[in-house]
């Protein structure tokens, strides 16, 4: 089991160093294969992992492997920790298989760009990192883990370097991690102060069994929330990953939407003893993604850019793995999880065939009528957005309303909040993706689509072969991954998570079946009165104050821009004007005036003239002289 | 011991060594102040040889001699200088050579 674990979390990390070594030595093509297969090779290590662990009894399929102690003060000691349980083994197939899928789908995508090695490099690291974060058995190597998707998620992010706008995201996107980060760091340091170890066993103990006070846990707990909301892209932190989509396409599906942003998701069940122990932080979770899941949701509805509103969804919907998280319905949000990556991973690379085939035309407006000159792309996407909004019997339908059931069946007022804003959310889904699909594959064809099913790109069919095959895999996944998990049939997802992260509320089979009816109404609704508003041309917004707030995505950016970036830049202008340039570059300038004032005056006094030294020295010995014989 | 007092012997050194700078401050040829420069060394040699005498130790003889070698090498450079500035029909005038004027 352990052996699949290493197994993973090393070949990606070959992979990406065997890309970096061999430079220009290999074509573009080799290091795509490189890249592709080593993911492929991880993800061979965690089936490995994953069939060992279904041979062993319930009680047994949690390992942990120390490689070596890499720091060790005193008492306190981190080391290179491999944990594998139920969790990790979830995490692994998901990153490692979806991760192999997409970037096989980037051999396509990204050929004929002028870095693809760099490229390929960075998604094998990127790989690698996540699965470290995912099999890291103590906080401290998640931190690390941490950092380094971050890191990889900023590099790609930036990839296409010539554009301004791709750096700047990449900036917005690291220095947002950050502030997780930091938080995290802080909460780790308490971790550290208080039960003096990082290993998850001693933390979490201390955190259950209540030999922490109050304060701490709860401090704990918010410093790890932040960073789950960071880097999930939730409110208040969640500015950056509608922006990060200046990313190649692949990149968006792989990190900032199948992956890297559900890694909040992880940490809070991972570390559900905290989270429990400080249930006010826990309930906070959750109403943050109840935020989310509706700002977000409103927010896609007046978007132009496919992939931002694939984007506003993705941040839509991990809003729902948190209130699950936070209700503590941890196999479901998983599941949720799980499915998402599937469907969200589905519908990003069949953005990117629409996008390959219009070059690079991200717009709605200028799409249309898609359905007949790419029929492959059109069936996948639809089955993707059928999993988004959750209609039986695709993915989504079965995690999504797993979640809506848990708050449901929570009850009392966090739980009937919870309850209607998720359904209010499926209405959402509903309005929004097809929304984005009507506009993509319906209605008459653009000038546009009508040139380039003309063009050149046209006979290459809807793309390579080593992009369709992955999604074709994904969607034949979206369709069929969610029959895990049947309310009152069987739920073999729920029960291997059991152990490792036991529930604090299941829904019954009456409830879940009750609210996903509930909700599959209400997400069809919302499919028909997008139809309705596509037929009749109208916006599902119209103009008006509500519309322009929208636009403005609620005035996040500007509020950040107005308290943190301008006063910022005002104290910097500040402190230039004020203290630089007079103190500091005017008193240089000073201090070389007069140096040369000085030297012209004292240069008169060398003539050149050698007498004139020679009387110099004579009339100085002679006082130096008289001067002996007064003193005397 | 005979001869004059050990004060004749100063005087007279300090009689060639005001020669010497007057020379070196007044005269523009360089022949003649490395002339003047001899004269005041040798100022300071009879200086050494007098108060040598009035301590009645050698020392300050060792030390007129080993001034005498150093004069006499001096010599070699400074005359060879002058007879390079003359060979290049350079002007044999000190305050002409004033390129280090500040």
């Amino acid at each position: 089991m352990i052996f699949g674990g290493w197994l993973c979390l090393l070949a990606p990390l070959a992979g990406f160093l065997a890309i970096l070594l061999a430079g220009t030595r290999i074509t573009r093509r080799q290091a795509g294969i490189l890249s592709t297969a080593s993911v492929f090779v991880g993800f061979a290590g965690a089936v490995i992992a994953f069939v060992d662990m279904l041979g062993r009894d319930t009680a047994d399929r949690s390992e942990v492997t120390t490689a070596w102690t890499w720091l060790q003060a005193g008492e306190f000691k981190v080391s290179l920790d491999l944990l594998v349980d139920p969790l990790s083994v979830v995490m692994m197939l998901v990153v490692s298989g979806i991760g192999g899928l997409i970037i096989l789908y980037s051999n396509g995508y990204m050929k004929g760009n002028d870095e693809e090695r760099r490229y390929f490099a960075y998604m094998a690291f990127f790989v690698f990192s996540m699965l470290l974060l995912v099999e890291s058995a103590n906080l401290l190597l998640l931190l690390a883990g941490w950092g380094l998707v971050g890191l990889a998620s900023y590099l790609l992010i930036a990839f296409d370097h010539h554009r301004p706008a791709a750096v700047t995201a990449g900036k917005k996107a690291f220095l947002m991690n950050a502030v997780g980060d930091a938080t995290m760091a802080l909460g780790l340091f308490l971790a550290i102060a208080k039960t003096g170890s990082l290993d998850f066993g001693p933390v979490f103990q201390a955190a259950s069994s209540g030999e922490l006070s109050d304060t701490v846990v709860t401090l704990i707990a918010l410093g790890l929330l932040g960073g789950a909301l960071a880097k999930s892209a939730q409110i208040p932190l969640h500015t950056w990953l509608p922006d990060a989509m200046e990313g190649p396409t692949p990149v968006s599906a792989l990190i900032h939407a199948a992956t890297m942003v559900t890694a909040g998701v992880y940490l809070i069940c991972r570390a559900h003893p905290i989270f429990e122990a400080a249930s006010a932080v826990q309930h906070l979770a959750a109403l943050l993604g109840l935020a989310t899941l509706l700002v977000a949701g409103v927010v896609a509805l007046v978007q132009w850019d496919i992939k931002r509103v694939i984007a506003y969804s993705t941040m839509s919907q991990i809003g729902y793995m948190f209130v699950g998280a936070g209700i503590g319905a941890y196999g479901f949000a998983m599941f949720h999880l799980v499915t998402h990556a599937f469907f969200k991973g589905l519908l990003f690379l069949a953005a990117g065939l629409v996008i390959h085939r219009l070059s690079g035309e991200q717009d709605m407006r200028q799409m249309g009528g898609l359905r007949r000159s790419m029929p492959l792309t059109h069936l996948t996407f639809l089955v993707g957005t059928l999993a988004l909004v959750a209609i039986i019997p695709f993915a989504g339908f079965w995690s999504k309303d797993a979640i809506i059931a848990s708050s449901f069946a929570l009850g009392g007022a966090l739980g009937w909040v919870l309850y209607i804003g998720c359904l209010i959310g499926s209405l959402l889904t509903g309005l929004y993706s097809f929304r984005m699909y009507f506009y993509v594959f319906h209605g008459e064809p653009s000038a546009k689509v009508e040139a380039a099913a003309h063009g050149e790109e046209a006979h290459h069919g809807e793309g390579d072969l080593s992009m369709t095959v992955p999604v074709v895999v994904l969607a034949i996944g979206a369709t069929f991954i969610g029959l895990l998990q049947i309310p009152g049939v069987w739920e073999p997802f729920a029960e291997f998570l059991e152990d490792v992260v036991p529930p604090l509320v299941t829904p019954s089979t009456g409830q879940e079946w009750l609210s996903s009816m509930i909700s599959l109404a209400l997400a069809t609704f919302g499919s028909y009165v997008a139809w309705r508003a596509f037929r009749a041309g109208r916006e599902l917004v119209s103009a008006g104050p509500i519309r322009t707030l929208l636009e403005h995505k609620f005035w996040f950016d500007d509020l950040y821009d107005a308290v943190f970036c301008r006063p910022a830049q005002m104290v910097a202008a500040l402190l230039r004007e004020q203290i630089e340039q007079p103190l500091v570059q005017g008193g240089l300038d000073e201090v070389a005036d007069g140096t040369i004032e000085a030297a012209s005056v004292a240069g008169r006094a060398e003539s050149g003239l050698l007498r004139t030294y020679a009387l110099a020295f004579a009339v100085a010995v002679s006082i130096l002289a008289l001067v002996f014989l007064v003193v005397r | 011991m005979s001869g004059p007092g050990i004060p004749w012997y100063l005087a007279v050194s300090a009689i060639l060594f005001a020669t010497g700078v007057a020379g070196v401050l007044l005269r523009r040829s360089p022949l003649i102040v490395l002339l003047s420069l001899e004269i005041m060394l040798n100022a300071a040699n009879l200086a050494f040889v007098g108060f040598s005498r009035l301590h009645g130790e050698m020392d300050g003889q060792i030390f007129a001699l080993t001034v005498m070698a150093v004069a006499a090498a001096e010599v070699c450079v400074g005359l060879g200088l002058i007879v390079a500035m003359a060979r290049r029909r350079l002007p044999l005038d000190v305050d002409v050579f004033s390129e280090l004027k500040g």
